[in-house]
């Protein structure tokens, strides 16, 4: 293989710091801490990482500052946030200004295993299209002409305004390069309720790894896309069209669009 | 003098003054008509008394003429140049007779009797007196008034010193005698001389009449004054002639119907008509009654006063008329002040009654009826001033009226503001309290947060380690578990300090109901709990955000479901309350109920029965998400029967308001 891979934890409380390191510990990983925005940049210009796992709250410089300005500088660098339930918007916000995921605190070493995998799969399409075009595809502004009706959470999932109002949400392409593929998924409940931001759906990845699914927007699940349980493939094959999953009629749409990027299909 | 009212003291006033006016005039009146009658009287009895005089001297002057006629006649001269003294006596006694005389004697110039008419037996005796001293000296007739002694009268005539002695009878007020009876006599004597043919003196003859007992001239004055006039049975007229004091011819009548001869005169009227020799003119008490009199004195030759001319009126006819005077004017007087009582009585009551209305209306006034009115009865003065009086009744009705309609308004909204404050206040407490705690909630799970995923994730990393049948494996599993029980209290807690803005759109709350049943259906199945709805299909949308009311409803329908763990009803209805413009929604369950104690306290976060499920924050949460539609959230309970949380939302919110205007 290549160089280690390198990761970067940043969160104000060293015990926090250490408990992730820890659990993150692999062979072929190079794993970093600091307790606050003003280091980890320091050290960001040093290293160089490839991952870097940021709380947004921090004292001083917040974990937002801190994403702008290293995504500012290295586009390619894979930020997942840790969040505090309350900054739930901002953690949706900061996907939008190109975090890759984020991940509520507290949680579990698998769940932070499983999202790491998918930030380094990331990064791995990262360097491919760094080959290949030199930059980043979901970067690209809306090209005119395109239905204004599609947005994203980029990298994660997509959502449909429908004609009568309901929303359609499915999973973004990336989403999936990230996990590869999907043995199952668990789908919530009819009726059940979601909130933009939450977790609205489990996707098992062939390693038996957990993904949640973020919901773009606030609702109740009308329903689900029951041909899937037959056949997950067909996420795989077609996720904007046939593979989608809910359908979810919104409770606040407008203000959940806010948060969400036009999708750009390609 | 305060009982007594207006209208008898102006009765009494008003009599008082009549009274008074009636009486003086009746006074002046009396006294001018009694003094006019009394004086006319006077006058009448002083022209009375001249008349009377008439009569004397007419008496006087036929004594004279009859004693000068005779002295002229040639018999005279004839017979006594003759000295033949038969021829006289028969001639003078013929005269004498015919004439009526008392006496007729002839005296010789030496002043000797030379015959008397009467006693033709004794002569030669001289006789002397003042009128024959006149005629010697004068030559002329002469008559007179004079006093005749006893003695002289005896020598002119048996009879005539009887005629003339009067027994004095005791008269009360007369002056005092000491002579039990008059004996001389008072005549009336003529002298005339008598002449022969050589014109010679040669005689002088006497001729007289005795006044006592002798009624003739005072019967004429009566007869010519006053025609014989009576009163009841009484001579309104009388006539007396004194000697002296003494009466002795009269036609006064004692009360035995004598006349009043031999009385006498009272003692002040004698003063001063003898004493002082002047007239008297007023009343007098003559015999036995009351008399207007009039008394002058007769004198004799030589102004010697020696008798009274008297005339008298009864003054009984004059004080009955100045009686019937006074009576008429007295009765008019009596007449008038009744007359005029009576239309004072009535007039009074013209100004008294209204007086009287007024002063009822005033009393009640007074006690508060200010509805009461004055009938208007006239326009005068009265009805002005009861037109008034009803203008300030009324202007104090209005104003007394706004004055309790104020009173009321202000009392009610004193009433409604501090009921409204209470709710404010109690909503504020709430509310502050739920935003401190809030705070601090946040604040709280943030901390715990960054600890709880050290422990998280170093218990699973341990376990990770351990071999599957380590016997720490169960304690490392009970912090996991444990730990995610903190972090899913945790959760809880967050989500109780996000409370956002709701997001409202018009929704129709029923709907609402109906989704969050759906949702709970299964849950209500496990409790044996059945659901009956009774939703008001008519209830407009109102403005809400559907998500957090229908948080709301979820916790009030877990919460009814809890209390029910043995099954039961909950009854859900909704309904408009059209006057409050409020939309309820009531939740009644059939559960164990809320103690006394508890039911303050169900909304206070971290309040819990749950013991270890529940997070005390669910009715705290939909408190605070109702509070922010503007609504409130009402609890009764009572024990072992059940609870009933009603919701009220308000259904005047318009389109217009949304999250954005809110903070």
């Amino acid at each position: 293989m290549q160089a280690k891979v390198k990761i970067l934890v940043v969160d104000d409380e060293l015990p926090v710091c250490r408990s992730i390191s820890s659990a993150l510990e692999a062979e072929g990983r190079l794993i970093d801490t600091a307790l606050g925005g003003e280091e980890a940049l320091r050290k960001e210009e040093e290293n160089e990482y490839d991952i870097m796992l940021v709380d947004l709250m921090m004292p001083g410089m917040s974990g937002m500052d801190l994403l702008k300005a290293v995504k500012e500088k290295r586009a390619e660098v894979v930020v997942v946030m840790i969040t505090g339930y309350p900054t739930m918007d901002t953690a949706v916000q900061s996907v939008k200004l190109g975090a890759f995921d984020y991940i509520p605190k507290p949680f579990t070493p698998d769940e932070l295993r499983s999202i790491v995998s998918r930030a380094l799969e990331r990064r791995r399409l990262y360097e491919q299209k760094i080959a290949s075009a030199e930059k980043p595809g979901e970067e690209e502004s809306a090209e005119p002409g395109l239905p204004k009706n599609l947005y994203c959470i980029p990298d994660h999932c997509w959502a449909k305004v429908e004609g009568d109002g309901t929303v359609r949400i499915g999973v973004h392409d990336i989403f999936l390069m990230t996990i590869k593929d999907i043995s199952s998924i668990d789908f919530p409940y009819e009726n059940e309720k979601v909130g933009q931001g939450d977790a609205c759906l489990w996707v098992v990845d062939a390693r038996g790894n957990l993904h949640r699914m973020w919901s773009p927007v606030s609702g109740q699940v009308i329903s689900i896309n029951e041909e899937l349980k037959e056949d997950y493939s067909q996420v795989m094959r077609d996720p904007y069209g046939s593979g989608w999953l809910l359908l979810i009629k919104p409770a606040s749409l407008e203000d959940d669009l806010k948060n969400l990027a036009p999708l750009v299909l390609e | 003098m305060r009982h007594i009212s207006i209208r008898t003291r102006l009765v009494l006033s008003f009599s008082i003054v009549i009274l008074v006016g009636v009486l003086l005039s009746a006074f002046v009146g009396i006294r001018l008509i009694g003094n006019t009658i009394i004086r006319q009287a006077q006058g009448k009895v002083r022209l009375d008394l001249n008349s009377a005089w008439e009569v004397y001297k007419g008496q006087s002057e036929n004594i004279k003429d009859v004693v000068r006629l005779t002295a002229v006649r040639f018999f005279m001269k004839d017979a006594v140049s003759k000295n033949d003294r038969e021829r006289l006596w028969r001639e003078l006694q013929k005269i004498r007779e015919s004439e009526s005389l008392d006496i007729l004697t002839l005296i010789d110039g030496e002043g000797r009797v030379l015959v008397r008419a009467r006693r033709p037996d004794l002569f030669g005796d001289p006789l002397d007196n003042d009128i024959i001293e006149y005629v010697l000296i004068n030559e002329r007739e002469i008559v007179s008034t004079q006093i005749i002694t006893e003695e002289q009268l005896q020598k002119e005539g048996g009879d005539l010193a009887s005629q003339a002695r009067m027994k004095l009878i005791p008269t009360p007020k007369a002056k005092p005698r000491p002579e039990a009876e008059e004996t001389s006599g008072m005549m009336i004597i003529a002298a005339a001389p008598v002449y022969d043919y050589h014109g010679d003196l040669i005689g002088i003859l006497l001729g007289g009449k005795l006044l006592n007992r002798d009624y003739e001239i005072v019967d004429r004055v009566k007869d010519i004054v006053y025609r014989g006039e009576t009163y009841q049975g009484k001579d309104i007229g009388t006539a007396t002639i004194f000697q002296g004091d003494l009466r002795i011819a009269t036609n006064v009548l004692r009360e035995d119907g004598s006349r009043a001869i031999g009385t006498r005169v009272s003692e002040e009227v004698y003063d001063q008509v003898i004493g002082q020799g002047a007239p008297w003119i007023g009343r007098a008490f003559v015999v036995n009654d009351w008399y207007i009199t009039a008394y002058e004195p007769i004198k004799s030759l030589q102004g010697e006063i020696i008798g009274m001319l008297y005339v008298g009126m009864l003054e009984a006819p004059y004080l009955d008329l100045r009686n019937r005077v006074l009576f008429i004017f007295l009765g008019i007087a009596l007449l008038s002040v009744i007359l005029l009582s009576i239309i004072a009585y009535f007039t009074t009551a013209k100004v008294v009654r209204p007086v009287r209305q007024l002063l009822f209306a005033t009393e009640k006034v007074a006690d508060g009826n200010l509805s009461h009115r004055l009938p208007i009865q006239s326009r005068d003065e009265m009805g002005q001033l009861a037109a008034s009086f009803n203008r300030m009744t009324e202007e104090l009705q209005k104003a007394t009226e706004g004055y309790h309609m104020l009173t009321r308004t202000l009392e009610d909204k004193v009433r409604e503001k501090t009921e409204e404050l209470k709710a404010t206040q109690d909503q504020l407490i709430q509310s502050e309290k739920l935003t401190s705690l809030g705070k601090l909630a946040a604040g709280i799970a943030h901390e715990i947060n960054n600890p709880l995923t050290s422990i998280l994730i170093n218990s699973h990393l341990i376990a990770e380690k351990l071999k599957s049948d380590d016997r720490f494996k169960e304690n490392l599993e009970l912090i996991t578990d444990e730990t995610a029980r903190c972090s899913t209290i945790v959760k809880g807690l967050l989500e109780f300090s996000r409370q956002t803005q709701p997001e409202k759109r018009l929704t129709d709350v029923n709907k609402v109901v109906d989704k969050t049943l759906l949702l709970l259906r299964s849950e209500a199945l496990a409790h044996k709990v059945r659901i009956h709805k009774a939703l008001d299909s008519a209830l407009p949308d109102i403005m809400i955000d559907g998500n957090k009311i229908e948080q709301v409803f979820t916790n009030v329908i877990l919460n009814a479901l809890e209390a029910m763990p043995t099954g039961g009803d909950l009854f859900i209805s909704s309904r408009i309350l059209s006057e409050d413009q409020l939309v309820a929604v009531s939740f009644r369950d059939s559960g164990c109920g809320i103690s006394q104690e508890n039911i303050g306290k169900i909304f206070d976060p971290f309040f819990t029965t749950k013991e270890r499920t529940g997070t005390g924050l669910g009715l705290s949460v939909s408190y605070g998400i109702v509070q922010q539609h503007g609504g409130r959230i009402e609890v009764q309970s009572q024990m072992e029967k059940g609870t009933t949380v009603t919701i009220l939302l308000p259904a005047n919110n318009t389109r217009g308001q949304n999250s954005k205007t809110g903070r």
